[in-house]
């Protein structure tokens, strides 16, 4: 079945033609969006103008190395050549520390402007990093979503402005959490690679050409091979890509980002934002984080590339004064091993802390401390904070959006967020 | 279950330390092992990469290793007896290499009477099902192969893909030795591959090749660093010199290809404290899926493996820093080692429908079903775990050649960028071609975690606004420019000459003859008429370039090179 932007949205209006079917979580969303937007229209109207930036840590970060219980003896006990010295410890209070190479990202702290929940996990954890990805992105428990919980709310958005960046995925391929049967994510890997480059020898800078293009795919037998996929991919990238460029053409940061896929990354989003290309979703992805060997400068490095990225990022919007609306959070498969093994490294864990940025957030540590004494049977941490809990808190206090409706659940929230 | 059995030959392990093991892994010199005809020492090939060692301690990346014949002496295999007739038939298959015809006694299909593509394009039913096969079990055809191919009929065209010694590669060989690349450097390594996707006439073999690239994954980003991205190169020749090898000599050698100790940290296993990356990984992605073992047998088997380590380019087995304690392995109990846990992992019920359902949905369709998989299950079960066997199997199936498999896949990164020039018969340096399956989201020698690539699962997955943009864009680099980047030196395909050889003397000729090998074939009229009519509206190319066809009747050349880029840039052709 195939569901055209234009078709679907004519006016500003959602329209559905009789006869036409949508897949249960579209109308969901729809109701949902609805709903919201009758209960409180001023908290909708807001809810417009946020953003959220979901970075993912690819891997399995080492959660106990990056939020440090420093008190703790077990910590160095259990970590005798990977346990971070007290001495080099970021103090944010007197149990808790950060990986040194996270420096870039104290200034956020000591300005109220970073919350950490601790100990986010869910039951029954799986080591594995494709289960425990698709766990994460999908919500299914047993591993085998297919539907990301970002691209259900994505999905759910009546979209007026028709802007076609309303989520936007930086790299080659759309994140799982991201994923939808309706609506295909513009996945950006760089912005000057974003176009159709046209023929030299054609007067009209290709534009017969590409209408030909649009003819031959929205004639293409709707009942064909991946046709809703193919025609919604071009109709896609058509009306993005004119809009991404001019962005970029007048967009200037405001700081230096530094080097690496990454920080470049984070760029790409701070341009969304600052030109007003109606980002509601960000989402990037730093990889690396798999340390099963010598683990300490692979570590700091990450650490480093982690706080730098996302510092210039919260700079460059501060600068252009769009820090008021967007919300970073961090998340990652899972922590690891609480013992280091036998190569200077670690191995697949369980629960870990998650970071929310910005300056909508309030600051401080949330959730429980896992405990280091009383670990399950394989050595691992036992989770306090189920982490749909997390994504709960930004959905309803931060996106508008009915949390219960694209989780298919209740979850409590957090308060590192204020209420609505 | 079974305890570890002296009495099987492949995997004999007498316990006096330090010995040197032979290619297979078995000791040299070893008595009792019923050599004759059998097992035999490898012929040490010449490959680029390291000199093999005089006397190697244990399958060495870039050996070549002929199939090993299923052993002779009817042992039972997991408690299973053999029979002389199957031992005989499987051993013909692997010393043959693959596919002797008769041996397996060849079902002969006839696809028209199993509703297959002549119920699609019954007048270019050849095409279809030629095109469909090279672009399977290859990556896709020029106008020259569809012909060839076609002429051999579909089995004959089977045969001669899995029948790869018996074609000579030479050519290509020569042509990349000219290009004096650097083998050292991953850009490099990933035109070298790129090259020979485009100009192999071992397509299968290539296409295998890639097929355990995205298996049994390793990255260039971490084999130890550039001074050894060479390793990658080393472990891309393994892979290639057993594609269709049985899986056991696949992970033998696998297990102990450096790139892949590096990757997975095996190198860093010590036998007092063994790292698990590998052992999980083994089992999770490489043999039996996620809910066939726990994480006791992670650590068990863990313990199992160590010993290995890498020595610059190569390998070498340690024997005293094997972990000699007893270990329970997937309900096994034995003070077991590499050898053992490939022995256990291959013959597990999980692995061939595993390793099945991997096969099916790169080569066939998504989402297979039991139905679909068995005749694959039983095909490694019988062959004593031959590839070949299995691939003969897979593509002389019906559902290969169903209505459901045809253009059932998006083109993957490098089908759509190998294809397209693979096709248009393009024989330049390929320096533009490693950015482009990158930005389309596959960096080859660069799989994006030890999975490998989510596309291979769900082709869909290539798709998105982005990689659809990159994909018109190399197009437009292959007809039209030397790039927006301005680094490509290839000449932009000459279309006249193009005209000329095949006497084109109208824009439905043009249409035709393209479509014939890019799109089998298939176009409708309205589609076709739309080309057609591009082609044929007035207009004048800026620069003022024309294409005059052979009725004498002149085109501008931005019309021209704008029709095949519009056949090119098609839903049809993202299709695989």
């Amino acid at each position: 079945m195939r569901l055209s932007r234009r078709a679907l949205i004519k006016d500003g209006l959602l329209v559905v033609s009789a006869g036409m079917m949508m897949p249960a979580i579209f109308s969901r969303g729809v109701a949902s969006a609805r709903a919201m937007s009758l209960e409180g229209s001023h908290f909708a109207q807001a809810a417009s103008e946020r953003t959220l930036i979901v970075v993912q840590m690819a891997g399995g970060n080492d959660g106990l190395n990056t939020v440090i219980p420093f008190t703790d003896p077990l910590y160095h006990q259990m970590r005798p050549t990977l346990a971070i010295p007290d001495a080099q410890v970021l103090m944010l209070d007197t149990r808790l520390g950060l990986h040194p190479s996270l420096k870039a990202l104290q200034p956020l702290w000591e300005q109220g402007h970073l919350a950490i929940v601790e100990g986010v996990g869910y039951p029954n954890q799986s080591l594995s990093h494709f289960q425990a990805m698709d766990i994460w992105q999908t919500l299914d428990l047993s591993g085998n979503g297919s539907e990301g919980w970002l691209g259900k709310l994505v999905s759910g958005w009546v979209d007026q402005d028709g802007h076609p960046f309303k989520a936007l995925d930086v790299g080659v391929q759309t994140a799982q959490a991201l994923q939808s049967i309706s609506t295909p994510v513009p996945t950006v890997a760089s912005v000057n690679a974003y176009r159709v480059y046209p023929d030299p020898a054609d007067r009209d800078a290709s534009n017969a050409r590409m209408q030909a293009l649009m003819k031959l795919y929205s004639s293409y037998p709707k009942t064909s091979p991946y046709a809703a996929l193919l025609d919604t991919t071009a109709l896609n990238a058509q009306d993005g890509s004119s809009q991404l460029l001019q962005a970029d053409a007048t967009y200037k940061p405001a700081v230096t980002y530094p080097t690496g896929a990454f920080a470049e990354g984070l760029k790409v989003l701070a341009e969304a934002i600052v030109q007003g290309l109606g980002l509601r979703v960000g989402y990037v992805t730093l990889g690396g984080f798999d340390t099963h060997a010598n683990q300490q400068a692979t570590h700091a490095a990450l650490m480093q590339a982690l706080a730098e990225g996302l510092s210039a990022f919260y700079n460059d919007l501060v600068a252009h004064g769009k820090a008021d609306n967007v919300v970073v959070m961090t998340w990652s498969e899972f922590g690891r091993r609480v013992e280091e093994n036998g190569s200077l490294g670690t191995d697949h864990g369980t629960a870990a802390p998650m970071f929310v940025l910005g300056k909508p957030i309030n600051k401080g540590i949330y959730g429980e401390p896992p405990s280091l004494s009383s670990l399950d049977s394989n050595g691992n941490l036992k989770y306090t904070v189920d982490f749909r809990s997390v994504y709960a808190t930004v959905l309803d206090r931060w996106l508008g959006a009915s949390s219960k409706d694209v989780l298919g659940g209740s979850y409590s929230s957090q308060n590192f967020l204020p209420q609505p | 279950m079974n305890v570890n059995n002296q009495d099987d030959d492949l995997y004999n392990q007498p316990t006096e330390p330090r010995r040197k093991l032979d290619v297979t892994g078995r000791p040299v010199g070893a008595s009792g092992m019923g050599n004759s005809g059998g097992m035999r020492a490898a012929p040490v090939a010449a490959r680029p990469g390291p000199t093999p060692q005089a006397t190697p301690t244990g399958p060495v990346s870039g050996q070549v290793i002929p199939p090993t014949p299923y052993p002779q002496q009817g042992q039972k295999q997991a408690g299973r007896p053999v029979s002389r007739r199957k031992l005989l038939g499987a051993a013909l298959l692997g010393m043959a290499g693959l596919g002797a015809v008769g041996v397996a006694g060849g079902v002969a299909l006839n696809l028209a009477e199993n509703g297959g593509f002549a119920s699609l394009f019954h007048s270019a039913a050849s095409n279809a099902q030629t095109g469909h096969l090279l672009r399977r079990a290859g990556f896709g055809a020029s106008p020259a192969e569809m012909q060839m191919y076609k002429s051999l009929g579909f089995e004959g065209a089977v045969d001669r893909l899995l029948n790869y010694q018996q074609v000579s590669d030479d050519a290509l060989e020569s042509r990349l030795k000219a290009l004096n690349l650097n083998l050292n450097r991953p850009t490099d390594q990933q035109r070298w591959w790129l090259l020979r996707m485009a100009w192999t006439q071992r397509p299968l073999l290539e296409k295998m090749t890639l097929f355990w690239h995205g298996v049994l994954t390793s990255s260039f980003r971490k084999v130890g660093g550039k001074n050894f991205f060479m390793r990658m190169i080393n472990q891309n020749q393994f892979l290639r010199a057993h594609a269709f090898d049985t899986f056991d000599n696949i992970l033998l050698g696998i297990t102990a290809d450096p790139a892949m100790l590096f990757y997975l940290d095996l190198t860093k296993s010590r036998k007092n404290h063994p790292n698990e990356n590998y052992a999980r990984e083994l089992m999770e992605l490489f043999t039996l899926g996620l809910g066939h073992y726990t994480q006791q047998d992670v650590s068990e088997g863990a313990a199992a493996l160590t010993g290995w380590h890498v020595d610059g380019l190569t390998s070498r087995y340690i024997p005293a820093d094997h972990n000699n304690l007893t270990k329970h392995y997937l309900g096994q109990t034995g003070n077991f080692d590499y050898r053992d846990v490939v022995r256990i992992l291959t013959n597990h019920p999980a692995t061939p429908w595993f390793l099945a359902r991997k096969l099916f949905t790169f080569f066939v369709y998504e989402n297979p079903s039991t139905d679909d998989l068995k005749p694959l299950v039983d095909s490694y079960v019988e062959s004593g775990h031959n590839m070949g066997a299995v691939m003969r199997t897979l593509l002389l199936s019906p559902q290969f050649s169903s209505q459901k498999a045809y253009r059932a896949r998006i083109k993957s990164p490098t089908e759509f960028v190998a294809g397209a020039y693979r096709a248009l018969e393009l024989q330049g340096s390929g320096l533009a071609l490693p950015t482009m399956t990158t930005l389309m989201g596959q960096a080859l020698f660069d799989p994006p975690n030890v999975a490998g690539w989510p596309g291979d699962k769900v082709s869909a997955l290539w798709l998105n606004s982005g990689t659809w943009m990159t994909r018109l864009n190399y197009i437009d680099l292959l007809l039209v420019r030397s790039g927006a980047t301005g680094k490509e030196q290839a000449q932009p395909l000459d279309l006249q000459s193009v005209v000329n050889a095949n006497r084109i003397d109208s824009p439905e000729k043009f249409v035709d003859y393209y479509a014939s090998f890019l799109l089998d074939g298939a176009l409708d009229s309205d589609r076709r008429s739309l080309l057609v009519d591009y082609f044929s509206t007035p207009d004048v190319s800026r620069g003022g370039g024309q294409v005059t066809l052979t009725s004498g009747k002149s085109y501008p050349l931005n019309r021209v090179r704008g029709t095949l880029y519009l056949m090119m840039a098609s839903p049809e052709y993202q299709l695989n």
